[in-house]
């Protein structure tokens, strides 16, 4: 229900918004243990006894905190309190202007939608980066096949090539097909729902945004044959204490990757992913995922952030592929300007 | 294009204005309401320098709760029947609701193997009682249904229809909410058993709201986009559809499903279907992958592509 059209806007704003901070003065004391965690609380358990994550969940806080660490933060993994509290003083000076009805006299006003379409964060980030391993929280390096599948099999995301030749040359997410398994976790400016159901034996991950839903057994059952791949893979999951732990493999290769939406340098059909989800509170769960791909990445890596219960937050049907007008759109204006180009060439 | 790209930049450029002056004016009202700072920081850090080692010896024991799996067939959830599985109907419904004699398929190449089988129909009584306007519109659909069907381009199936295409659908039934789960497009919905939603916009999938009548699981089915169809055939609906559907375990592998169909604006009355849905009981059987856009972008974006020179 959201203007998909915004979402190249969205690596602009990560971008910015890292480049403002830095230009902000920066303590230098480490970040203080919260006492909120000392509080006693107890896990819920569902009613056959499992440990119970159900409820709809968001990554809003983590909206435009870049996949890899700024360099000024070195191997800090925490803001400080200092750069904390600036990072919620600029998030509250956005909701004030997201509330005002009318522009300022004289404001800059645009055509396109206003950027509230978008979700917003609610609270600042504890972390530095999302990427807590390797420990300097930089996407290791590709390998060599790594470097040659990114040139042959990378795609483009709206707005960022030139008139394409056919919809073969957008990503996966732009095509209203998925988002792969690590772009449907990751944050981006809009549809960052997760709705978690669970039974006895089974957990169904719902994601808003091109409407996946990840049914994962429990059961201990064996994996499908490894000819049958996916584009999110086959999921089995298994607790450990409180933890949900989700070993996925089978993906279909060359398709998604870490970027944006599931852009950028897509995994191989060899990616393993290892999903850890930890209920740390009444609202939140500590969402987990570390990716083994030896074919395209040097190391293996990891990547974490919150999702949260919010008042009133709720996933909508995310109709990609029925309402894909801006495809249809783009390749007709290509097209369109081919042809303009043609006839003005012939008139010289 | 060009146009695009302008308007592009311009919401870039602004949104970029608009996060700088935000950073740089720090604003200082509304900082007291803050909720303080999130506690997930001392369990990441644990998490993120002493990353607990996949105990896979661990993996098949089942102290539930603790670490292991859970077994799948639970009898009862919450004192109610468990609908948790994999299933698929085995009617030729998709061809026809109705009462329909064997025909052959839109292409005569491909012969036998894509030739429509007779079947008997899930309607109660095989009477669809159409208004007359829509009885018209329906005679249209059918001659148009090779290529207006939405199933061609992999749109949602809505419901009644996700139920009987020849898919399987994996049901997961917690104690509040029930997550169906369908092979075809990846289509999708939450039953939601306590908390019931109002249906804000409209849905190809719907807004599903359920509750128990005994041992019946009965789900209301409102806000319904009105372009899904209930087969091949063109048999329609229109945005005034409600689907209350019934779902009763005849015994732990077989659902009998009913559902009343009730379209003022479509029927002259509501109208029932009925059918027996299966579990899949092969070893192993799991919902698989079936994102079928990729299928369509030809069919549908093809005219479009750069032409060959």
């Amino acid at each position: 229900m959201k203007p998909r059209f915004l979402m190249t806007a969205l690596t602009t704003v990560g971008a910015i918004v890292l480049l403002s901070v830095m230009a902000l003065p920066v303590a230098a004391q480490a970040p203080k243990p919260t006492t909120a965690a000392t509080k006693a609380w107890t896990a819920p358990k569902t009613s056959w006894g499992d440990p119970d994550l159900q409820g709809i969940y968001t990554s809003d806080d983590y909206i435009g905190l870049g996949l890899n660490r700024a360099a000024q933060y070195g191997n800090r993994l925490y803001f400080t309190d200092d750069e904390v509290a600036a990072r919620e003083k600029n998030i509250d000076a956005t909701a004030q202007r997201d509330a005002e009805e009318f522009a300022a006299p004289g404001g800059n006003v645009g055509t396109g939608p206003p950027n509230h379409w978008g979700e917003r964060a609610r609270r600042s980030p504890r972390q530095t980066s999302l990427l807590t391993e390797p420990e300097n929280g930089q996407t290791p390096a590709l390998t060599e096949e790594g470097r040659r599948r990114q040139a042959l099999y990378t795609r483009q995301g709206a707005g960022t090539a030139n008139p394409e030749d056919s919809w073969e040359g957008y990503t996966y997410y732009i095509r209203c097909i998925t988002r792969g398994i690590a772009g449907s976790v990751l944050p981006v400016i809009y549809g960052n729902g997760t709705e978690i159901v669970q039974s006895p034996g089974y957990v169904v991950l719902l994601q808003e945004m091109v409407h996946e839903a990840r049914v994962i057994p429990l059961d201990g059952s064996p994996h499908v044959g490894s000819n049958i791949k996916t584009y999110m893979g086959d999921s089995r999951g298994h607790w450990e204490g409180n933890t949900l732990v989700i070993e996925t493999k089978n993906i279909l290769g060359n398709k998604t990757g870490i970027g944006g939406n599931g852009g950028g340098t897509p995994f191989s059909e060899n990616a393993r992913f290892t999903e850890r989800l930890t209920r740390i509170d009444k609202e939140t769960i500590q969402y987990t995922m570390r990716v083994e791909d030896p074919t395209i990445y040097t190391a293996p890596f990891t990547f974490t952030f919150p999702i949260r219960q919010e008042p009133g937050y709720q996933n909508f049907e995310y109709a990609c592929h029925e309402g894909n007008n801006g495809m249809m759109n783009q390749l007709s204006g290509a097209r369109a300007a081919e042809k303009a180009a043609a006839e003005a060439a012939k008139q010289k | 294009m060009r146009d695009r790209y302008r308007w592009f930049a311009a919401a870039v450029i602004a949104v970029a204005i608009t996060f700088s002056a935000s950073i740089i004016f720090v604003s200082a009202q509304g900082a007291q309401s803050k909720a303080p700072a999130p506690t997930a920081a001392p369990a990441t850090r644990g998490q993120a320098t002493t990353p607990a080692a996949p105990a896979r010896g661990q993996t098949a024991a089942p102290a539930r709760g603790q670490t292991g799996t859970t077994p799948a067939r639970v009898a009862r959830i919450g004192g109610k029947p468990n609908f948790t599985g994999l299933w698929q109907a085995l009617t030729g419904a998709n061809w026809d609701i109705q009462d329909h004699s064997s025909e052959p398929g839109p292409f005569y190449q491909l012969g036998a193997a894509f030739a429509v089988p007779a079947g008997q129909g899930i309607v109660d009584g095989n009477e669809i009682p159409y208004k007359p306007e829509a009885l018209e519109q329906r005679r249209l659909n059918r001659l148009n249904r090779w290529t207006a069907d939405p199933e061609i381009k992999c749109y949602m199936p809505g419901i009644p229809r996700a139920n009987y295409m020849p898919f399987p659908f994996q049901i997961v039934q917690g104690d509040s909410t029930i997550a169906i789960a369908y092979e075809f497009a990846t289509s999708n919905r939450v039953v939601y058993l306590t908390n019931p939603r109002k249906a804000q916009v409209p849905a190809w999938m719907g807004t599903s709201n359920g509750h128990w009548e005994g041992d019946t699981l009965v789900v209301e089915v409102t806000g319904n986009w009105p372009e899904s169809w209930f087969d091949r055939s063109g048999n329609f609906h229109s945005d005034a559809l409600k689907v209350t559907e019934r779902y009763t375990l005849r015994n732990p592998d077989v659902i009998d499903y009913e559902a009343t169909i009730d379209d003022p604006k479509t029927f002259t009355r509501p109208w029932k279907m009925s059918f027996p849905i299966y579990r899949r009981l092969e070893k192993n059987a799991k919902l698989l992958e079936f994102k079928c856009v990729e299928y369509t972008e030809e069919l549908i974006y093809g005219h479009l592509r750069k032409p060959v020179n």
